[in-house]
């Protein structure tokens, strides 16, 4: 084997060899992150005024607790099960709402929900159902006190949520560019090199260190809560 | 005076055209030249017929002949390098009648015009090819971005560097482009999706008439070789053959509805995955048909055959392609293409 085809054998393993690896995270990225910062995409679904897009829309709203030993994360493990009963009565009141759940992650008390419907309205119910439940477990969570009682601080309390809602990564890969570019305030249709989309890639998950991946499966698409619940004559 | 018509036939005498690569044969198609024929049977499902009154959606069991394919030109067999495969289906209807439902395995398609893909085709027409130098790498992995493939052994033209830098100006193709260089190759043909990409206008049985994709699902699962390895050149033929002999494999026919506000005239852009998706029917492919030549070589499908209860959308790509199969079947001297003559 020649030299240079030993090298280009060599550039090719680059990516997995450990030096290049920690090259690339201390110096490559952080030149390009440097050089072309992206702005944090916002959280939650996207507005559209289709039908299937309005209904069954994903909330994975990550709350950073302010205690995160075991002490505090018991805490807040406590404050959701105590408030079970109210939470689940809740849901029900709230009436869009396919699947919730809560989910402590490392540092962080997590709510994963399914609903229909605008999310500031969805978040609204919540809090005119649970506001209380809401207070509790903002009592908890990193830079929450200030919006207790979150029944009057509505609005500032929605802005928190849809900030801390996960950014939901395009169905499709090519789309980060139109996302980047409306973002930025450029124009759709921006020209881009295809190439540089792993780059894009990369320094977006510079600002947004978390996200969910896509829209998510669904078995019954376009359906909402309500629907199902009539087709099955459970009623609510 | 020149027609529409006349307009089509011209641009798809240069599409095919401009489609054959150096490496092809005039013998065989222009695109998804080599392949392999088997033949099945297609069973509607207990609601398809709510949806769509075509005659294959009744529910009786209706004999099918499928030619699957790799969707290069070359005319020779490569089946380990990525690349789109294509599935056509042939459902034989009563009174020697017929319906075709042709897709691959790229979900869209690189130009939402026949004129743009006439472009794309002059754009991505095969050039030679050597990868990426080891400076070029270089430089590639400290601006973040992938390098260039390696060639596969053999290999030594390609459509890839043309295809990218066409996307570069063209953000319709960029999905396109992106998903073709990134799609491997399938363990099986029975081992891929396929998408029809095309939308078409199916009407229901209360006449409800609705914007539809469909998509072949395998039941076996998708699965990708390990593009690790260094890639076999030819397999997929032999693997369908062994498969068969020890028993059949089936597709799930699932048809996606469309909404006010989604592309149906745009074969670039996909729907939403969560848009509302019906299972029509299953196909059990059977056999690998005895004569090929027949039921694969000199078979010539046309998404325009379409029978009573499906429509053609108003897609310009899919309009040209009626006239781009019949030229097509008619320079490889297929067997008549359903619209010859015509």
């Amino acid at each position: 084997m020649s030299l240079e085809s030993r090298f280009g054998r060599y550039v090719d393993a680059l990516p997995e060899k450990a030096w290049f690896k920690f090259l690339a995270t201390h110096v490559v990225v952080p030149y390009w992150n440097w050089g072309d910062p992206k702005p944090k995409l916002p959280g939650g679904p996207r507005p559209s005024t289709q039908p299937s897009e309005n209904v069954q829309r994903m909330m994975n709203l990550v709350m950073p607790l302010a205690d995160t030993s075991s002490l505090g994360r018991a805490k807040a493990v406590m404050a959701i099960a105590q408030n079970a009963e109210e939470i689940f009565a809740g849901l029900d009141n709230v009436g869009t709402v396919h699947t919730a759940r809560f989910v402590i992650l490392e540092d962080n008390l997590c709510m994963i929900s399914v609903y229909d419907g605008d999310f500031s309205n969805y978040i609204r119910d919540f809090i005119e159902t649970i506001g209380s439940v809401f207070d509790d477990v903002m009592s908890l969570v990193k830079g929450g006190e200030v919006l207790i009682p979150t029944a009057q601080n509505v609005d500032a309390f929605i802005d928190w949520v849809h900030e801390h809602d996960l950014f939901q990564a395009p169905d499709f890969p090519t789309e980060l560019f139109a996302l980047q570019d409306e973002r930025a305030g450029r124009k759709r249709g921006t020209p881009h090199e295809l190439r540089s989309l792993p780059r894009e890639l990369i320094l977006q998950l510079q600002a947004n260190r978390n996200l969910s991946l896509g829209g998510g499966y669904r078995a019954y698409p376009g359906v909402s809560a309500a629907q199902v619940r009539s087709r099955f004559g459970m009623g609510w | 005076m020149l027609t529409a018509a006349d307009d089509d036939s011209r641009l798809a005498e240069k599409l095919v055209e401009a489609l054959y690569r150096p490496d092809g044969s005039r013998a065989l198609r222009p695109v998804h030249a080599l392949g392999i024929g088997a033949t099945g049977t297609f069973v509607a499902s207990q609601i398809a017929s709510d949806f769509c009154v075509a005659e294959h959606f009744s529910g009786e069991p209706i004999a099918t002949t499928v030619r699957f394919s790799n969707g290069s030109g070359c005319a020779t067999a490569h089946d380990g390098w990525s690349d789109v495969r294509g599935m056509a289906t042939r459902f034989h209807l009563a009174d020697a009648a017929a319906t075709d439902l042709v897709a691959m395995t790229l979900p869209e398609f690189f130009t939402a015009t026949p004129e743009a893909f006439l472009d794309f085709a002059v754009a991505a027409r095969p050039a030679p090819y050597k990868g990426e130098s080891v400076w070029g790498k270089l430089r590639a992995l400290l601006r973040l971005e992938l390098p260039l493939r390696n060639p596969y052994p053999g290999e030594t033209i390609s459509p890839d560097s043309g295809a990218i830098a066409f996307a570069d100006d063209h953000p319709n193709a960029r999905l396109a482009v992106f998903g073709a260089a990134a799609i491997g190759a399938p363990l099986s043909y029975v081992r891929a999706s396929y998408h029809a990409v095309h939308t078409f206008v199916v009407t229901g049985k209360d006449g409800t008439r609705r914007h539809v994709r469909f998509s072949w699902q395998p039941i076996a699962g998708v699965a990708n070789t390990n593009k690790s390895e260094t890639p076999v050149d030819s397999y997929l033929s032999a693997e369908l053959r062994t498969r068969l002999e020890k028993g059949s494999d089936r597709f799930s026919l699932v048809m996606t509805i469309g909404e006010t506000g989604d592309a149906f005239d745009d074969p670039t852009r996909p729907w939403p995955p969560h848009r509302v998706r019906i299972a029509m029917g299953t196909m059990t492919i059977e056999a690998v048909a005895d004569d090929q030549a027949e039921a694969s070589e000199r078979l010539s499908f046309n998404p325009w055959l379409l029978v009573h209860g499906i429509e053609a959308s108003d897609d310009p790509v899919l309009r040209v392609r009626k006239e781009a199969y019949k030229i097509s079947s008619a320079r490889r001297g297929g067997a008549p293409c359903p619209f010859a003559g015509v």
